[in-house]
Order: C-alpha cells, then structure tokens, then sequence
C-alpha cells in the first residue's frame, strides 16, 4: 500500500476516536439537565396502565390482613365506612383509628377509597391518600394499625 | 411543583455503541492492512462475536436498568476493544505468535456474562449496604492473599498475584470492588460522628482519637500491602479510596490531609528498608542511570518518543521491544502507535467513565448511592492514573492493570462486573421518582408506635 494510503487511514482512525470523544461530549450537554415535567405529566403516563388494569382487577371484598381484626372478610357492596364509632360497618378499637376515618364508595364501575378528614391518616400502597382514590383488587389499605387487601 | 426527569436515551447508547464497535474493528483490521497489505481473513467472526458481546449488554441494560447511564456502556466497549486489537497487533509482532487476542476475547465473554448476571441478579445496590463489616474482611482478606505461602507469587519484584493450578490472577481487582462497596456501606453510617465530633487544631477540624480507628486500620493494611507486596500501586490505590470516601462522606478537608501526611509519612518512613521500591524509585528519576535494569521503563520511552504526535499506525511500530507490552505497559504501546493524540484520547474515555460515575453521585437520592459511585469512579480513576502515570514515567511504575485494556481475564472480569455496578447506582439515581411509588408493597406495622395519638377521636 502506499504511504500516503496509511497514512490517511491512521489519521482517519484517530479522527474517529476523537469524534466518539466529541458525540460523548454532546450527550453530556443535552444530558445535563434532564427534562422538565409536571406532576401531572408523570401521573399522565402511569395512567393508562391503571385503567386497564381496573377493567380486568375490580375488588369485591374487603380482607383484614393484619390487626385485632385479622381474618375478616367484607363484601364491599355499595361502600364501606370504616372507623371506630359503632356506625360504621368495619369497626377497628384502635387508638390510632377516629371515629369516622375513611369510607369506600362505589365511583364509576369500580372502587374508591376516601378518607373522611381522619388524624392519623389513609394509606392505600403506602401512599396517604388525600383525595378519594381509586383502587383495584390486590391494593392494600392502612389505617391505624390495620391492614386490609382488597380481593377480587 | 414540576421536576427534572432523565431521558433513557438507550437509543444514543446503541449508536455509540455501534461506533464504538466500529472503531475497535477498525483498529483490528488496520492492523492487517498495515502488516500484511490485506484485511484478515477472520474479520467477519470477530466483527460477530466482538459485536454480539456489545449487543447483548446493551439489551441487558435495555431489559433491566432502562434509565442507566448511555456513555458508560459504549466507553467501556470501546476501551475494550482497543485493547483487543493491540493485543491482537502485539500477537503478531511476537515471535512466538501466541493467540492471546483469542484468549482476551473469550475472557470478554465471561466479562460481559458477568455483566448481565450482575444487572439482572442485584436488583437494587442498596442490598449491599446490609453487610458492612463482613464485606471489609472479605476485601481485606482477598487483598493480602498474595501473601499466604505457596498461593502468593512474586513476579517482578512484586508479590500481588495469586496462583491457583497454573493459572494467575490479580486478587487486588476484587477487593477493589469489595471494599469500594464496604467503605460506602460503613460510612453512611459513620458519617455523622466522623464529621461532626472533635477539635480543631490550626484552624482544620480533626476527629477524636477513638474515630480514627477505622483509619488507621486501612492505613496499617495499605503500609502491609506496600511492606509485603512491594507495590506502591496497589496501595496507593486502596488507601486513595478509603481517604476520599471519607472525605466525601463527611466534607471535612482534614481527612484528606491527614491521610496525605500518614501515607507520605510511612511510605518515606519504609522507603530505606526495601531495595524494590528503590529500585522503582531510581528508575523513575533517573532511568538512563543503569540501562540494563530499567530496559523496560526505557524502551517503553524510545517507543512513545518514535510515535511522536501521531504514532506510527497500527502495526508499523514495534512494541514488541518492550518486555510486557500486552499487560502493564499495554499503555506504551497505545503511546507509540496512535501517538500522543491516540493515547491522550484514551485517557479522555476513562475520564469520561470516571466523571459519568461522580454525575451519577451528584444526581443518587440515597446516601449510599451516593459514596458507592463515587468510590467506584474513583477507584477505577486512581488505577488508571498509577499506571497510565507509571508508563509515561510521571509517577514510580507499579504493576496494577489498565482496566479494560490489559491483557488478563481476572482483571476484566472485575471491572465489568464494577460496571454493571455503577450502571446500577446511575439507572436508580435517573429513573423518574413517580416510578419509585411502590405498588402493592405491605407496611411494616412496627412503624406504628411512633404516630400521634388521636386525642380528639378519644374523647368522641
């Protein structure tokens, strides 16, 4: 081969490990700063996986998993109030449970779980709730020192 | 309230990836061309095998941590595949024509099968925080190994290898890891004492006595590695680590300085007594003083002189006169064929890898995260720095690998497998913090007892 061939190709190929050096530079650059969102947009795209998983997983009862009322197993029928006071279909004697803590209401073809301004709070999947939500059979839901999973 | 969310960007990484893979055939079939005015017959099976390797990690990276890291893949796959055709250069200028190129890429095979059994198998790095202690000892015990009888072996002067059946092996590039990951397990949560108590004296904080413990236990273990094993490499490496994790960890500049005063304060205080780090020393400073010792340090020299700023091109210069070009001097032979434009770009990948790990730092939520890429991204940095240094004759020469580049299949295990690591800590301190929410997952009860009591529901 002749010189002038190699010597091309060796400065062609130091050429193009420079240019991986300058590509890696620019996707440090773009990569900087991430991308800029919205709460709303990040909920936005778990959503439609939670409504097809809804069509498919709609709870019918309610099960205490763990607490002194371990064991039972509620229909959920048209709604479920929960608390400590005795109108409430699930009665939990609990300290850390109020009078009226939260309720579950029949909404749209499925479930939702409402908390009724309880002290100590809702937590459906670990995440206290402040609105009422949406659930589908295999959440689990905590009050007080209770645990319920709902089933199908 | 809006937040910042990462990009996946899996398609740059395949791009990169492509050119990476490119770019390590290129050098492979320049190398024929250049020798033998012709491209190899083999090129097609090493394009498949070099470029299947490169694809399935990127698909393990796809399938298990989307939000990883895009440049940290395609640097590594580059590095390695420079280094495979060096090595596969260095086989044909050899007299011997041995088939080591081969070896390293089948070596690369366990490497990358490594990498996706880590990516797939550790789901989370926070697993590793649960064993500080067990994993210090496991590090520590792995490190002194070349020091047991009849399993260590001295080999050029220094004794970091291990034997086992004919085959040999550098247990240093596993305790890397494992202490990298038993430093960060420990100080998240030691920081706090190890910041906070203490005096100050000349206007720098220094710790109390009885936190320095940890500290002087390294120190201790790092002055063995350097009394026993004669490398000053080795232990600069593990003690580097442990001082900047600590500085890290807790902020306070005094850790540095007083691990700066131990290690030079014993290295100075041992140097006397071992003839071997004389000799590295002396043939550091003044090579040309006794040619026939430093024959290798020298030619290493001569080489990169010749390649000057350009190098010669794959093939056309002759590294084979450097004793150990394959292994600890594979950074000469880089030096003298692609130049110091080449050999400066490949200080630039690991720069890359090195800054990608301590970005994955900054941005990690968890603690933990936090000190392990940045113990990780050190470690790998120092490593390059002593032996890139000690080829180049900035620093006395040591005996560590160049990661990725080396000939050696336990070293390339090792630092892939650091890889899958890191790529780990990146994909978790990336992904979107929506996704963190966890579905379905059951509350510890216990958490109870700490809660308000309701004293207006009591009353009711």
């Amino acid at each position: 081969m002749s010189e002038l061939i190699v010597l091309g190709l060796k400065l062609g190929f130091l050429a193009l490990l420079w240019l991986f050096i300058l590509i890696t530079g620019n996707v440090i650059r773009t990569d900087m700063f991430g991308r800029r969102v919205s709460p709303a947009e990040l909920t936005a795209q778990t959503k439609p996986r939670k409504a097809r998983r809804s069509a498919r997983k709609l709870p019918h009862t309610l099960n205490v998993t763990h607490g002194s009322k371990a064991g039972t197993v509620l229909e959920l029928g048209g709604g479920l109030l929960i608390g400590r006071g005795a109108e409430c279909q699930l009665v939990l004697d609990d300290d850390y449970v109020s009078t009226r803590h939260a309720r579950i209401v029949a909404a749209d073809g499925g479930y939702s779980v409402e908390d009724m301004g309880s002290t100590n709070g809702t937590f459906v999947n670990n995440s206290r709730v402040s609105q009422p939500t949406p659930v589908v059979a295999g959440d689990t839901l905590r009050i007080g020192r209770t645990l319920m999973k709902l089933e199908k | 309230m809006s937040q910042v969310v990462y990009r996946r960007r899996r398609g740059v990484e395949a791009f990169m990836l492509v050119l990476a893979v490119g770019i390590g055939l290129g050098g492979y079939l320049l190398t024929g061309l250049d020798t033998q005015a012709q491209v190899p017959q083999e090129w097609p099976w090493a394009l498949a095998i070099f470029g299947g390797l490169a694809l399935a990690a990127h698909i393990a990276v796809r399938v298990r941590i989307p939000y990883a890291d895009p440049l940290i893949l395609p640097t590594v796959v580059l590095l390695n595949g420079l280094g495979l055709a060096m090595i596969h250069r260095l086989d044909l200028g050899d007299s011997q024509a041995p088939h080591s190129a081969e070896l390293q890429l089948t070596w690369m095979a366990v490497a990358v099968a490594v990498f996706c059994l880590v990516v797939f198998l550790l789901p989370d790095h926070k697993v590793l925080h649960r064993y500080p202690y067990i994993l210090f000892l496991v590090g520590l015990v792995t490190l002194m190994l070349p020091l047991v009888p009849g399993l260590g072996l001295e080999k050029y002067g220094a004794r970091i290898w291990i034997k086992v059946w004919h085959y040999t092996f550098q247990p240093a590039e596993v305790a890397k890891i494992v202490l990298a990951v038993a430093f960060a397990a420990y100080l998240v949560d030691k920081r706090e004492v190890l910041a906070l108590a203490g005096g100050r004296f000349l206007g720098i904080d220094l710790p109390r006595p009885r936190d320095l413990g940890p500290i002087l236990v390294m120190w201790l273990a790092s002055m063995g590695v350097l009394v026993f094993q004669k490398d000053l490499g080795t232990s600069l490496l593990f003690f580097g680590l442990f001082v900047v994790m600590l500085y890290i960890a807790t902020e306070r500049p005094s850790w540095p300085i007083l691990g700066v005063l131990l290690f030079v304060g014993g290295a100075t205080a041992a140097y006397p007594f071992f003839a071997h780090v004389q000799t590295r020393v002396q043939s550091w400073l003044d090579p040309f003083a006794d040619y026939d010792r430093n024959y290798q340090i020298i030619q290493a020299q001569f080489g990169m002189a010749w390649g000057g700023l350009f190098g010669t091109g794959w093939g056309l210069g002759r590294p084979n006169l450097t004793p150990l070009p394959k292994t600890d001097f594979i950074g000469a032979a880089i030096g003298e064929e692609l130049g110091v434009v080449g050999l400066s770009a490949v200080m630039m990948l690991y720069a890359v890898l090195a800054t990608r790990g301590l970005r994955a730092a900054l941005g990690s939520r968890d603690p933990f995260g936090k000190l392990l890429a940045s113990g990780l991204s050190f470690v790998f940095a120092i490593q390059v720095f002593a032996i890139l240094g000690g080829v180049t004759r900035l620093l006395p020469l040591t005996g560590l690998t160049t990661p990725f580049m080396s000939q050696g299949g336990s070293s390339l295990v090792a630092n892939w497998a650091l890889t899958g690591l890191l790529m780990i800590v990146t994909h978790h301190a990336r992904k979107p913090v929506a996704e963190h929410a966890p579905g379905g997952v059951v509350a510890s009860l216990a958490d109870d007892s700490t809660q308000l009591i309701d004293v207006e529901g009591a009353a009711a």
